[in-house]
């Protein structure tokens, strides 16, 4: 294949990968999950709600703005400056963050999570670690998807209304916004791999030694034999492989499924040792979208044929000018 | 087949949208990629520098260094000598997660993550807020604390040719002596 062959291919494979219709199974299940774990990062927070975020917080609001100086979406810099209207904000935001949850009002409710969220952390940018990060992040992209057109009260009532089709008939949508969530999630790790090759702690294999040292972020006991040398090498060269692979070659079809529960392990290992409360399932939550929407699918099926008995529904109209077909045999996230 | 002027108008649109969508989507990978990956390409600062005020705005910013370059090479954690007005004294300690259950660790996660920032010495800016809100914390009418000192305390991880783990001693800095005004206190 020549270059100009590969060259003029890129357009549709690009195509394919952001605008190629699919289930949205995927991104309401994430849709979700991620509503979920805004939910109890909120509740973790309550505590110390006006600790962290009024009017005597730790940081003020104006050493904040002094510290990280620049125009910011905050609507802590828009409300009035008083116990109540900051604990009306949280009110607001836990309340909407049930309602992405549970699909109602999707795209509107999306956007408010966002927004609160992201005022929160502008508020107070010294207290987050890696998962909150990802949370805004994905709900920045999570506004643009179709996270209500399945498993929420908004179908529901399009359905209800008779706007929409049976109840496990789904119609497919344009992923784009979903695989900026995947892209997001893809980066996040190989950035994080290429910070850690930059130390010789992580070449040499003795950076987890300092890690499973450091007293506050010690969780469960983890056993004697995981601390030996030899081990912790292993155990700093794995997680440089897996985090490169969760980068890299989570983009190839025949591995995704390998690395995927290579990261899962590597997460489970690391919410059992390390004191990060909810860091790992922020990240894995986006997991999901990487699961062929055909599984996912198949799944949803076989329990729709449970529960309905009504025929299958006629197949997507596509507009041939604009929307490329959905894949007839390969319904995977990626053009590889 | 003919196409209406409805339907033609609806085409437009389409295509203007996807257009559009193809735009937000490459500028977005692409700054993203130059914001957080760290690589020394020439492109990648002058992106950063670019794509700075949208990221700062939107909220895209991110780093992902946890445990990187290198993890911390010390146990540490921060104190407060609190100094009452009528001399008295007493220390206050951040919440440290090796002396809470697993419940309360969940909710006080935070105030690990404050004071590890408060130890860079780039973050000195926010001592003063931290004492301040220390005096707060500590203070009542009757009994007003006049200062507070923020003290650093850190014990070096040191590794062994066997892998076994021995704490070193304890040592000191201290990070900002606080004189408290009244204001401070309200």
């Amino acid at each position: 294949m020549t270059v100009t062959t590969t060259l003029k291919s890129l357009p549709a494979a690009w195509n394919t990968f952001f605008f190629a219709e699919q289930s949205p199974l995927p991104i309401a299940l994430f849709r979700m999950a991620y509503g979920l774990l805004v939910i109890a990062t909120l509740l973790l927070l309550r505590p110390d709600w006006l600790a962290w975020y009024g009017t005597h917080a730790w940081i003020s609001l104006p050493t904040m703005q002094l510290v990280e100086p620049g125009r910011r979406l905050n609507l802590f810099a828009v409300i009035p400056q008083t116990d109540g209207w900051i604990n009306a904000l949280f009110w607001v935001f836990l309340g909407s963050a049930v309602l992405l949850t549970v699909g109602l009002l999707t795209r509107i409710n999306s956007v408010i999570v966002f927004l609160c969220l992201t005022s929160i952390h502008q508020r107070n940018l010294f207290i987050l670690h890696g998962g909150d990060t990802f949370l805004r992040l994905a709900g920045f992209f999570l506004i643009f998807a179709p996270a209500g057109a399945a498993l929420s009260l908004d179908r529901l009532f399009r359905i209800w209304r008779g706007n929409e089709d049976a109840l496990f008939e789904l119609r497919p949508e344009s992923p784009w916004a979903q695989r900026m969530i995947q892209i997001q999630l893809a980066i996040l790790y190989f950035a994080a791999f290429c910070s850690k090759v930059k130390s010789p702690l992580w070449l040499q294999g003795t950076a987890l030694y300092y890690v499973y040292h450091l007293d506050a972020f010690k969780r469960f006991p983890v056993p004697a034999w995981f601390l030996r040398p030899t081990i912790l090498k292993l155990a700093s060269w794995s997680a440089l492989v897996i985090e490169f692979s969760l980068g890299v070659l989570i983009w190839v079809r025949g591995l995704r499924y390998i690395v995927l529960a290579l990261g899962l392990l590597l997460h489970l290992w690391l919410e059992y040792s390390l004191n990060i409360p909810l860091f790992q399932w922020d990240v894995l939550s986006a997991y999901i979208l990487f699961v062929d929407p055909a599984d996912i699918s198949r799944a949803w099926n076989w329990i729709g044929s449970r529960n309905s008995s009504s025929p299958p529904a006629a197949p997507p109209k596509v507009d041939p000018e604009l929307r490329v077909p959905p894949p007839t045999v390969d319904t995977d996230s990626s053009p590889s | 087949m003919k196409i209406d002027r409805k339907e033609r108008g609806w085409l437009t649109r389409a295509r203007v949208t996807r257009v559009l969508i193809n735009l937000f989507l490459g500028f977005h990978i692409l700054a993203i990629t130059c914001w957080c990956v760290p690589l020394n390409l020439p492109f990648f600062p002058l992106c950063r520098k670019l794509v700075r005020p949208y990221f700062l705005w939107a909220g895209l910013f991110q780093s992902w260094d946890m445990f990187a370059p290198s993890p911390w090479a010390s146990n540490s954690y921060v104190e407060a000598v609190v100094i009452y007005k009528d001399g008295s004294r007493k220390t206050w300690s951040f919440p440290r997660m090796e002396q809470l259950s697993l419940t309360q660790r969940y909710f006080k996660e935070r105030y690990r993550k404050l004071s590890e920032v408060i130890q860079i010495d780039e973050n000195d800016s926010l001592w003063p807020d931290v004492a301040r809100h220390i005096a707060r914390l500590n203070s009542t009418p009757s009994q007003p604390v006049k200062t507070i000192i923020l003290i650093r305390w850190w014990s070096p991880i040191v590794p062994r040719a066997d892998g076994s783990y021995q704490p070193e001693p304890w040592d000191r800095h201290v990070l900002l002596g606080y004189g408290v005004r009244p204001e401070d206190l309200q």
